[in-house]
């Protein structure tokens, strides 16, 4: 729910309990204003009465006069209004008056005179208090409605133009972003906020890459001088069979050390975007070439190869689509067992190899985490799914995986690219 | 031949020298970019390895300054950076070939006579090793003048073991000279066993006598002494 309905919301809540209150109030405040005015009337009434009575002891004529009785002299009696209703012939119902009854002198004679007035009928009231009030609710919400659209479109602006900006901004960009400002303290405060979280965020962010850069580059010399003076205690004769199993471990530790730096630093250099060229690759070739590649080690673990594969060009640069296919296809080879099966087909929209294969242990999500293998004795350091990964962001293909019992399919979706062709 | 060696890093520099003497080179060193430029004014040299980045300069403006001046000499990168842009540069500007640190030196060493033969023979120059006889521009491998039939890895193999004569080859060296660093391929080693062994089958059917030395568990020597 977005912030205009949210306010928009809360306003008719507010509104729909305001409603009969608004009725219940007026409705009795608009009684007590005409009953007090109908009062008055009858007072001033009362007193041109007595006026005259006090004058000529006549009782004058008058519109208001209901009633007039003699009572007994003893009888005390104070003034007094009413309200009572009266069926008039005239109407054919019974109208609503207010009475005033009050005593007085008419030729020596203690009497009671009775006023009346007419007053508005109720229903009437009621219906015509409902209506009205409906309409200034009615006004009041069209108002407060166009009211919030309008600073909602206005105020918040720089707010959702801001929004979009920051949905957009990606750290590994260079340009700093520019955030549109505003007259609202608020915003201009926010705006402040986000700039200095930016500021952070580059900064860390680029502290980072420095430092995965210098570690893979730096410790490449060091571990080619490690290595080649390993190489060399090992073509030595003097070392007994302890001594060598210790310096063979050392060998096969520090290959793996440069292996990870060489994957790490390929990582991070796809990453920084280093791979700019948009060559016209022909997928179809590039498969053919792996499988030449490899076609003696897929003999030698005896693996039949079934392929339908069409010619499919996409735009990418040419050694990381080499890197993506060669690690699909080295993965089909890898995980197999022997005598197992791949099948590979490719058409305009993807690439699919399925294999054969072990059980898997990896949950499936997992599966494209840096260092995710099977069991930590593999050879396989497990970053090639990682880099495949990397290397489907950057230019929008989309991979998955997918397994029943003992078969692996990886799909590698050329989508993005097919639309935008 | 003749190689000058332009590298910063001391140890490095001395491993490389040391290695290519053994091989038989006459080899020099460089260990900044003001001492190379010297160098490869003066004399001349057959192969240049070139280290990218050097204290005072890049390796890059040296390549630059041989297609200048016109010495005919063969090129070879070596870089920690590994980055696509300094191999393509590189390779435009004039270098032959490029090697990511850390390399074999076996590796190496592979590169600086294919690169010379390229240079100088054209590519077809023939390598012996007793009666074994490699030409490296038609992929064929002859035993006492018979022809071996062998696939394209086993082939790769024996080129390299020749190439890297009484040398020790790791597994791992192997691995990577048959299907480049990227690979990281499991079976890998079991594979290679195995070539090994057809390679060492063919080699006797022919008549040869088996070089092929297994040092440990670590790798293997081609060689005929003890």
């Amino acid at each position: 729910m977005n912030l205009v309905r949210k306010t928009n919301t809360y306003y008719l809540i507010f509104l729909a309990f305001l409603f009969p209150v608004m009725v219940v109030v007026d409705y009795f405040l608009i009684q007590y204003v005409v009953n007090s005015e109908v009062e008055e009337i009858l007072l001033h009434e009362q007193e041109r009465i007595n006026f005259h009575l006090d004058g000529n002891g006549k009782l004058p004529s008058s519109n208001y006069l209901f009633e007039t009785s003699t009572i007994d002299e003893a009888a005390v009696f104070t003034p007094q209004f009413k309200d009572t209703l009266l069926y008039e012939g005239y109407a054919g119902k019974y109208i609503p008056y207010r009475t005033y009854a009050f005593t007085s002198t008419v030729d020596s004679q203690p009497v009671k005179i009775t006023l009346k007035h007419v007053l508005l009928e109720i229903n009437e009231l009621i219906w015509l208090l409902f209506i009205a009030t409906s309409f200034i609710i009615l006004l009041l919400v069209l108002g407060l409605y166009f009211i919030n659209q309008k600073v909602y479109k206005w105020a918040w602006n720089p707010f959702f133009k801001n929004l979009a900006k920051l949905k957009k901004y990606d750290v590994t960009q260079k340009d700093p972003i520019h955030l549109k400002t505003s007259r609202i303290n608020e915003f201009e405060e926010l705006n402040k906020v986000i700039t200095t979280l930016i500021d952070q965020v580059k900064k860390d962010f680029q502290n980072l890459k420095e430092f995965n850069e210098n570690i893979s580059h730096e410790v490449q010399t060091p571990l080619a001088i490690i290595r080649n003076k390993v190489v060399l205690l090992l073509e030595s004769k003097n070392l007994d069979e302890r001594e060598l199993k210790r310096v063979e471990a050392v060998y096969q530790e520090t290959n793996k050390l440069s292996k990870i730096g060489k994957s790490l630093t390929l990582i991070s250099r796809i990453e920084n975007q280093e791979f700019k060229r948009l060559d016209r690759v022909d997928v179809h070739a590039i498969i053919k070439n792996i499988l030449n590649n490899m076609e003696e080690i897929i003999n030698f673990r005896n693996l039949k190869v079934s392929k339908e594969l069409h010619p499919v060009t996409i735009e990418c640069d040419h050694i990381l689509a080499d890197i993506l296919f060669t690690n699909l296809i080295k993965n089909a080879v890898q995980h197999n067992i022997d005598g197992g099966v791949i099948k590979m087909l490719l058409t305009q929209e993807k690439f699919e190899i399925t294999n054969t294969g072990e059980v898997s242990e990896i949950a499936t999500e997992k599966l494209f985490h840096r260092f995710q293998k099977d069991s930590p004795t593999k050879e396989s350091l497990g970053l090639g799914l990682a880099i495949n990964q990397k290397i489907c962001e950057i230019y929008g293909f989309r991979l998955t995986y997918a397994r029943n019992e003992k078969t692996h399919i990886f799909s590698l979706f050329f989508q993005s690219q097919v639309e935008k062709e | 031949m003749k190689i000058l060696v332009i590298e910063d890093n001391a140890e490095l520099l001395q491993d490389i020298k040391n290695f290519l003497e053994e091989e038989g080179n006459i080899c020099e060193i460089a260990p900044n970019y003001k001492l190379a430029y010297d160098k490869i004014g003066i004399f001349p040299y057959d192969i240049l390895i070139v280290d990218i980045t050097l204290p005072d300069g890049n390796g890059l403006d040296i390549i630059k300054a041989v297609k200048k001046e016109n010495i005919d000499a063969g090129i070879i990168i070596i870089s920690a950076k590994n980055a696509v842009g300094d191999k393509i540069h590189g390779l435009e500007i004039g270098a032959d070939d490029y090697l990511a640190k850390p390399f074999y030196l076996a590796e190496l060493n592979a590169r600086i006579k294919a690169l010379y033969r390229r240079k100088v023979y054209n590519g077809s120059r023939e390598i012996f090793f007793n009666e074994i006889k490699i030409k490296p521009d038609s992929y064929e491998v002859f035993v006492d003048d018979h022809l071996l039939n062998l696939t394209k890895k086993e082939f790769d193999i024996i080129h390299f073991f020749v190439v890297n004569r009484h040398r020790l080859l790791t597994k791992e060296a192997i691995a990577e000279h048959l299907w480049g660093d990227h690979i990281e391929m499991a079976d890998s080693y079991k594979f290679i066993y195995t070539h090994l062994a057809n390679l060492r089958k063919k080699i006797a059917e022919s008549g040869g006598k088996d070089y092929i030395q297994t040092i440990y568990s670590v790798g293997y020597k081609f060689t005929d002494r003890e």
